[in-house]
């Protein structure tokens, strides 16, 4: 099938291409999935009428699926009864916003212009009903990040001064198992060291049973993901999350990366310092400084937006502090498989409290103090920060200095006095959005057919007509065409389609099999054969989109 | 008979999808149609897993007669489209049948409901009220110091329970402490519980002996004498075990105790307390015929657990509601899908549609019976541990005959109006 797009004006960053800055239009081409060379070959035509032509958009972090998604569900079942079904066949099934169903996820997300998002907290032993999961959620190609650092295998092998080869086997065959397409840390080394009735672990303290610090556990997998070649940096949720004070632990953090590749997840729950009276404050502008000074950061914010949501995490060491702010009062906590956890603690941020306040203030500093926008990205850690139908109000934070300053002026009081967010001038540009929100996701997972609207890519293409309103203009995408088959017209769903799942597949040395089966076989009590999944197994038997992965060595 | 005399195959590392505890050890012999367990397995997987030679081609019936598969098809097919208010239970099945029962409910209407959901249910009323402190089998093996198990001994249910959450080697656990609160532990589960130290109270009164537990936890004592039927000096001894333990874990299975919910939620309550200062979860049993798996699937595709009724491509959540037991007295008809084992449906005055084990018995002849291959002996498929996080792929063991309950529901799907 050929569809053709004219008169639109593109803006693609990824090729310097900025229609809405030239007013120039072009013809955008997609026949059987991909861009094309345009043709006068018969087509499914759409005039656009100078409206703005954009790849689909790509969240890297957004929790969509597996067994803590489905806790916050049975959770919440308030979210759900308040967020039914809409009307339209397309889109009966399921509904809730905090924490949605996979179809509703999939449904909003299109609607928003969004093609492709990754699910950034995988546990192993959950992953197969995390692709299960995934494979039901329609409109979106999804991916999944595993979460290392916290199980027993690793911190045991690191303990006895394992060789980085045996390491990297590790995480190779991890990755492979669980059809993986990155690795995430969480808290490294804390979920570990809860289980052993550690509260806390900053980083430089060691596992209270194998010794091992967050540190070295950081430094160990950032050097296997290096060397295994996977594109994504390793994608860190660091120490201390929430802790005021945590500004320290995450400025060290950047220098323990040593200049090698780390993307920092959520950084606003990171960037808290003690000072003011109620010992709780900004150090947004601290970090975003030592974030532009390290070209080998990347970052994404995970704003927190005002209203009811759900938080869910690996991170149970946290989660479990947080139990005591859980609203509704009703909180589960779960340890997992020698793996990792799962904390889901219901939240409500307020915007009359003022640490909720600050929070909002200091994720939006760090958005407009960072610098180059590939190297930030535009999250809320759905749905800890909030759900992500919040969106494009936060784009228009960003891209509307009034807009933001007025509702600066609702918030706490004292949390205004708290914040320089007032005096920074900078509006994101159209070019810049484009930028957080596709072309950047794209190259930092390496994904080269997308978040780009260049012959070969992948016909993943969003139109959306200009509006001075940008929170209403991004709400509803004009078109929506997913692999060249359009999904959404003037804001709704008007097709579901399946996605695919993106997988990585690095090179590792296979003489870790055997070790494997016999620490499944013993400790966890699983076959390491049951464990790890099939390509059949995913997307209902279509499997995985493979990306290889060359080692370097850095 | 012997392996010369028929040749058979044998299939090792098998996993079993019948009582939720994710066993996947298991020796099988296959021999044509036949199949058959060997060695160690559970008495119910040895049932389960049996297939005889000389069994008879289960055939598709329309009231006790048979006939053609296309003719079934259709008269489910014309059931269904003039059914008011359909009941989708029994829900035995993998993760694909339930898509597919999911997707026939969602065209249809109906409710959904597992046979196992009655300890769901009580699980849940604690769950969603306070949410809970849980664990897993790899972290009650390696961890667990100290064990309570509430109500009966669980080997009943899970035949080889204590052998798979309490190996003789674990990673970190010192010791092993079990401590029996409700029925002493039978012989099988004394065998397994090998050299694990073990304590029996045996409390009449569970969820009064259990409170007690919760708060002496908490720093109380009791007054003396007994509560729920135990002394007071051996709850306290209990109570000083757990508060004690690196790792403590409480288990019971809310479908066998009438007071499920009560002993959810004191459970859930003393897992609260002790990690107030030390490490502990719950590990509530379940997860008979992948009744969790479903419950998954539910989750991430309505948004609700099981017992919802979907009308009007809306759906509703409602656990009393939409039980089996108080929705077959609204509905008209019966959608019974049991894959694992031949359980028959419930009591029902209205047309039944079975999608059953072949070997069901059926108490009176239901309008349509659409025999279906099992799940992990006929055809591949995916279920849930207990736990609900970890799931497993089930193989096929012989070449099937049956459709599988995916491809006998799409059957009846198919063209629908």
């Amino acid at each position: 099938m050929r569809v053709r797009l004219t008169g639109g004006r593109v803006l693609d960053p990824t090729t310097g291409e900025n229609g809405v800055a030239t007013g120039a239009t072009r013809t955008v081409e997609i026949h059987d999935g991909r861009l094309v060379t345009p043709t006068d070959l018969p087509a499914e035509e759409y005039d656009l009428g100078g409206d703005i032509v954009l790849a689909g958009g790509i969240d890297l972090h957004s929790h969509i699926a597996g067994g803590k998604m489905n806790l916050a569900r049975l959770l919440m079942q308030e979210d759900r009864r308040a967020y039914p079904e809409l009307p339209g066949a397309f889109c009966g099934c399921g509904g809730g916003r905090a924490s949605p169903s996979a179809h509703a996820t999939g449904c909003r997300y299109s609607e928003l212009g969004y093609t492709t998002v990754f699910e950034p907290a995988m546990v192993g032993a959950n992953a197969r009903g995390a692709h299960l999961e995934m494979a039901d959620i329609p409109n979106l190609d999804t991916g999944a990040y595993l979460v290392l650092g916290n199980d027993d295998y690793l911190l045991r092998l690191m303990a006895a001064g394992a060789q980085q080869e045996q390491i990297n086997a590790y995480v190779g065959w991890m990755i492979e198992a669980t059809q993986a397409f990155a690795i995430k840390i969480v808290n490294p080394g804390g979920i570990n060291a809860f289980k052993f009735n550690a509260r806390r672990m900053n980083l430089d303290e060691g596992n209270p049973h194998y010794g091992v610090t967050p540190r070295t556990v950081l430094q160990t997998l950032i050097r296997a993901v290096t060397e295994l070649g996977l594109p994504h940096p390793i994608h860190l949720h660091g120490c201390n999350l929430g802790i005021p004070g945590n500004d320290e632990t995450t400025l060290a953090t950047i220098l323990a990366a040593e200049g090698r590749r780390l993307h920092l997840t959520h950084l606003q729950f990171h960037s808290y310092g003690t000072e003011g009276d109620r010992r709780f404050s900004s150090s947004a502008a601290r970090i975003a400084e030592m974030v532009n000074a390290h070209p080998n950061i990347s970052v994404d914010v995970g704003q927190v937006m005002f209203g009811q949501t759900i938080t869910a995490s690996a991170d149970y060491m946290s989660q479990y502090r947080n139990r005591a702010f859980a609203s509704p009062k009703k909180s589960i906590g779960m340890d997992i498989e020698l793996d990792a956890a799962c904390g889901v603690v219901p939240f409500e941020y307020r915007d009359r409290n003022f640490v909720n306040a600050l929070q909002w203030a200091i994720g939006l500093e760090l958005f407009l103090l960072v610098e180059d926008p590939w190297r930030i990205f535009l999250t809320t850690d759905h749905p800890n920060g909030g759900p992500f139908t919040t969106y494009p109000h936060l784009m228009r934070l960003l891209m509307d200095r009034d807009f933001r300053n007025a509702q600066l002026a609702t918030l706490h009081k004292a949390a205004r006095s708290h914040t320089i967010l007032e005096s920074i001038t900078r509006e994101y540009t159209l070019e810049e959005m484009a930028i957080l929100t596709r072309a950047a996701p794209a190259r930092i997972l390496g994904l080269t057919d997308k978040g780009h609207l260049a012959p070969g890519g992948v016909g993943d293409v969003v139109v959306h007509t200009e509006d001075s309103d940008r929170e209403k203009m991004f709400s509803r995408a004009r078109y929506v065409f997913k692999n060249g088959r359009l999904v959404v017209k003037d804001g709704e769903i008007v097709e579901t389609v399946a996605g695919t799942t993106h997988v990585a597949r690095p090179e590792f040395d296979r003489g870790i099999e055997k070790d494997m089966e016999r620490w499944f076989d013993e400790a966890v009590g699983l076959k390491a054969k049951h464990f790890r999944i099939a390509d059949g197994e995913l997307r209902g038997g279509a499997g995985p989109t493979i990306l290889t992965c060359e080692g370097t060595s850095l | 008979m012997t392996e010369i005399e028929s040749a058979p195959h044998i299939v090792r590392d098998v996993v079993c999808g019948f009582c939720g505890l994710g066993c996947d050890d298991l020796t099988i012999e296959t021999d044509g149609s036949a199949v058959r367990a060997r060695d160690t397995v559970c008495p119910e997987a040895a049932r389960l897993f049996l297939r005889r030679a000389d069994a008879r081609e289960p055939q598709c019936s329309q009231y006790g007669e048979v006939t053609s598969e296309a003719d079934a098809v259709a008269a489910a097919r014309a059931i269904l489209a003039a059914a008011r208010a359909p009941l989708f239970a029994g829900l035995g099945v993998d993760i694909d049948g339930g898509r597919a029962v999911l997707e026939l409910a969602a065209r249809f209407g109906g409710v959904l409901d597992h046979a196992a959901s009655e300890g769901l249910f009580r699980n849940y009323a604690a769950v969603q009220r306070t949410g809970w402190l849980a664990t897993t089998l790899a972290e009650v093996r390696n961890r667990c110091d100290v064990l309570l198990v509430v109500g009966e001994d669980p080997t009943a249910s899970f035949g080889r329970l204590f052998e798979r959450l309490l190996p003789a080697s674990p990673l970190f656990a010192g010791s092993r402490k079990v401590i029996f609160l409700g029925e002493a532990p039978g012989e099988k589960a004394r065998a397994q519980l090998g050299g694990a130290e073990t304590v029996h109270l045996p409390a009449d009164d569970l969820v009064a002996a259990l409170e007690a537990i919760v708060g002496l936890a908490r720093g109380r004592t009791l007054p003396g004498g007994t509560v729920g039927g135990v002394a007071a000096a051996d709850l306290a001894a209990a109570a000083a075990a757990l508060t004690g333990a690196a790792y403590a874990v409480v288990t019971w299975n809310g479908a066998t105790l009438a007071d499920g919910a009560l002993i959810a939620e004191r459970a859930t309550a003393l897992v609260d307390a002790l990690n107030l200062t030390t490490r502990a979860g719950v590990f509530p049993l379940g997860g008979r015929d992948n009744i969790i798996g479903v419950n998954q699937l539910l989750l991430w595709r309505l948004g609700y657990p099981l017992r919802t009724a979907i009308r009007g491509q809306v759906s509703e959540h409602d656990p009393a509601l939409f039980s089996t037991e108080a929705a077959l007295k609204d509905a008209d008809v019966l959608v019974w899908v049991s894959a694992f084992r031949p359980e028959p449906p419930p009591d029902f005055a209205g047309k039944v549609i079975a999608f059953a084990h072949p070997e069901t018995r059926f108490a009176r002849p239901p309008e349509v019976f659409i025999p279906v291959g099992t799940p992990g002996i006929d055809h591949a498929g995916t279920v849930y541990r207990m736990d609900s996080i970890v799931s497993l792929p089930l193989g096929a063991l012989r070449v099937a005959t049956l459709p599988s309950v995916a491809e006998a529901v799409r059957l009846v799907a198919g063209d629908a109006p």
